[in-house]
């Protein structure tokens, strides 16, 4: 049971809830960089949270269905052909031998995920079928799709069709968006004014944006002057090479922040001003190029309480579809 | 070799705590690093699941559901504290040589194409590092380089490279600056220096570290086709002491058919490493541990 | 018969191979379907645009280095009723 591979996407990757444990030799979590949509994928068509799916990035698959599957779209809007017939997103629907699946343009969000009863088939690697393409690991031979690629899919344990996830859960896609942020790191390098043009700048996604980093544009932050540690370079925003957290968000030479998302360089020189809080790392990973973005403080007292929300929401989830 | 900086934390995000144990590189912070976060492992606390110790700083990845921040931030300034300066602890490790061909024709080629990328557009990376370190040759500063050992301080930036410390003096420590431009591309197994590391390069990709040479050996195998990474794809770990053996055009070439013929392996021992015994008389102590390289 | 060729993914639209070269085709150009038109630049990689329909660039619509978002027309395109009927 599989599935052909007609057209592989711009960007289309094997993913699911990402490998811990392996940071500190410099393999990063990746897993789907929107958590929420992929575990919705996986609930739609009846399969085990840790089952792994397809990511889509800005342009969908062309795929030839070899055997009947239910098969659900979530995440960004990504309209869904069954043999050039609209189907929904956030919905199970039944696919059979011969039918190809492919997408609309993208209308909203980055990144789609495609689930498939019985998930997809790709040996784990240290415990993951996460594609890290940068260390060649995971999903099929460490890479994004190619045309031809044959997806195994697991056997079926009880697939549904027609399930469908409750308007209320779905997560919008706004054009402009809010994504809070803990300060702290390094921000102490910055001035008064480099935090205020941080904080206050409506900050614009430059389209080199991918899994490991997503870089924005919109102004220049100032930094004290100093002189430099021992070890650390001489432009005012090095440091000596330290870890960086999944998130955080570093200023090369005070322009451009760039925020790590699953697939980070696990550590490096440059100064990190602050980190997005793990319940809007989602909302980073479905944002498309041009996107407009404010970083907005919050405290960790507030950080916590958006991360049992969002577990809510994981639970609500798996109620409404139980 | 200064550490005496008391220790930063800071929350990366409410699933981090990073902790910056001094602003400046020193064996002695990376040491303790080490040291704390070993101890931190063998706690096997829920709720933990990233340890990164790195060159003067660490860092912890953990479910603040499971393991409330400010309790974890509380044990690891006692785990610090405990530790204290960590020159009476022991790390068992090993001792690895490392063949390098400096100057080698691949990260030769890369440079040049780079050379607009570059602080002196008219000589070589290694032209440059020597000459403002000092040296009056590229041989007396490759000298220097490959003279005393290296300790891996940090594994990361990308899978399984690992960051090289010098083991000697604060004075006799070479330093150079990145590439004011990053390149697009370095070679596989490339070896590059920046501020005071030297790295080794895992997979072909961007980089900013100057290029002296190339090592034939593989680092990092995530296929785990060859002998030495049976266990695990990343050759090296936090810890790991390095000798630099620079090596000709013809070792070169016999090392790269072993490792074809998936028969190469590192030479290397077990030793175990005091930092306080190191701290008394680095020389000495560099010397014992080329002595148990070489040795049976 | 006018047809619209759109870009399928977001990102910077270029005219022309690199910055020194002639545009892949301007204004009165003739295509064929598999004619390369642009180039649209994401994620650190350059996609080619090909026209996908036989005929006569009518409009560009977008400036060179400009964003584009998915689904954005790039070019209009006078399209010919089929080979050799056109003068």
């Amino acid at each position: 049971m599989g599935v052909r591979v007609l057209k592989p996407g711009m960007s289309t990757t094997i993913q699911d809830r990402g490998r811990y444990g392996y940071y500190s030799v410099g393999i990063p979590p990746s897993g789907s960089l929107d958590q929420f949509s992929s575990f919705a994928a996986n609930l739609l068509v009846g399969n085990p949270d840790e089952a792994a799916v397809l990511e889509c990035t800005y342009l969908g698959p062309q795929l030839l269905f070899e055997a009947p599957c239910v098969v659900a779209v979530t995440g960004a809007d990504l309209p869904p052909l069954v043999n050039r017939v609209p189907r929904p997103l956030w919905e199970s629907f039944e696919v059979s031998e011969g039918d190809v699946l492919s997408f609309d343009y993208l209308t909203a969000g980055a990144r789609a995920y495609i689930a498939f009863s019985g998930g997809i088939d790709v040996p784990e690697v240290l415990g993951s079928r996460s594609t890290y393409t940068l260390g060649s690991m995971g999903g099929i031979n460490g890479r994004v799709l190619a045309e031809g690629d044959w997806i195994a899919l697991g056997p079926v344990d009880g697939s549904r069709v027609g399930r469908a996830v409750p308007e209320a859960l779905r997560p919008t896609h706004p054009y402009q968006r809010e994504i809070r942020v803990m300060m702290g790191l390094f921000d102490h390098r910055l001035t008064a004014t480099g935090r205020e043009t941080f904080l206050g700048t409506d900050w614009r996604l430059t389209p080199v944006a991918d899994r490991t980093g997503f870089r924005y544009q919109g102004a220049e932050l100032e930094f004290k002057d100093r002189t430099p540690p021992f070890g650390a370079g001489s432009d005012p925003s090095n440091i000596v090479d330290a870890p960086y957290p999944i998130g955080s968000i570093q200023v090369p030479s005070g322009i451009e922040p760039i925020v790590l998302h699953r697939d980070a360089v696990s550590g490096g020189g440059y100064c990190m001003v602050a980190t997005v809080i793990g319940a809007d790392m989602d909302d980073v990973g479905q944002s498309p190029p041009n996107i407009t973005t404010r970083f907005v403080e919050v405290d960790l007292e507030t950080a916590l309480q958006a991360r049992r929300d969002r577990e809510a929401r994981f639970a609500r989830l798996r109620e409404e579809l139980a | 070799m200064t550490g005496t900086a008391s220790a930063r934390y800071s929350f990366g995000g409410d699933d981090h705590v990073f902790v910056e144990l001094d602003g400046e590189m020193s064996l002695t912070a990376n040491f303790k690093a080490m040291a704390i976060t070993q101890a931190l492992e063998e706690r096997r606390l829920d709720g933990v699941i990233d340890i990164c110790p790195a060159n003067a700083s660490y860092q912890i990845r953990f479910d603040p559901l499971v393991l409330p921040p400010t309790d974890l931030v509380e044990l690891l300034k006692q785990i610090e504290s405990d530790v204290g300066d960590a020159t009476d602890i022991q790390l068992d490790t090993s001792i690895v040589e490392v063949p390098v061909l400096y100057n080698d024709p691949w990260t030769h080629e890369t440079l040049m194409r780079f050379r607009t990328h570059h602080q002196t557009p008219d000589s070589t990376d290694l032209e440059y590092a020597a000459e403002i370190n000092g040296y009056t040759s590229v041989d007396s500063f490759v000298e220097a380089h490959s003279g005393s050992p290296w300790f891996t301080s940090m594994v990361g930036f990308v899978a399984g490279l690992p960051f090289l410390f010098q083991m000697v003096p604060r004075e006799r420590q070479l330093q150079v600056p990145k590439y004011p431009r990053p390149r697009t591309d370095t070679p596989k197994q490339a070896i590059g220096y920046g501020g005071c590391f030297t790295a080794i390069y895992s997979v072909r990709g961007a980089g900013g570290y100057q290029l002296f040479g190339i090592t034939p050996a593989p680092i990092y195998d995530p296929t785990q086709q060859h002998p030495d990474f049976e266990d695990f794809m990343v050759f090296f770990k936090p810890g790991t002491i390095a000798k630099l053996e620079p090596i000709d055009r013809a070792a070169y070439d016999r090392i790269v058919e072993q490792v074809e013929a998936r028969a190469f392996r590192f030479k290397q021992r077990p030793v175990r490493f005091s930092l306080g015994e190191f701290l008394n008389d680095p020389d000495a102590y560099n010397a014992g541990l080329l002595e148990v390289l070489r040795g049976s | 018969m006018s047809h619209e060729i759109r870009s399928p993914i977001p990102g910077v639209f270029y005219r022309r191979p690199a910055p020194d070269q002639d545009p892949y085709v301007v204004i009165g150009s003739r295509i064929e379907e598999d004619t390369q038109v642009a180039l649209v630049e994401v994620m650190k990689n350059f996609h080619p645009v090909v026209a996908g329909v036989v005929g006569v660039i009518a409009s560009i619509e977008v400036e060179d280095g400009g964003m584009v978002g998915p689904g954005d027309v790039l070019m209009t395109v006078d399209e010919a009723p089929g080979e050799g009927a056109v003068p």
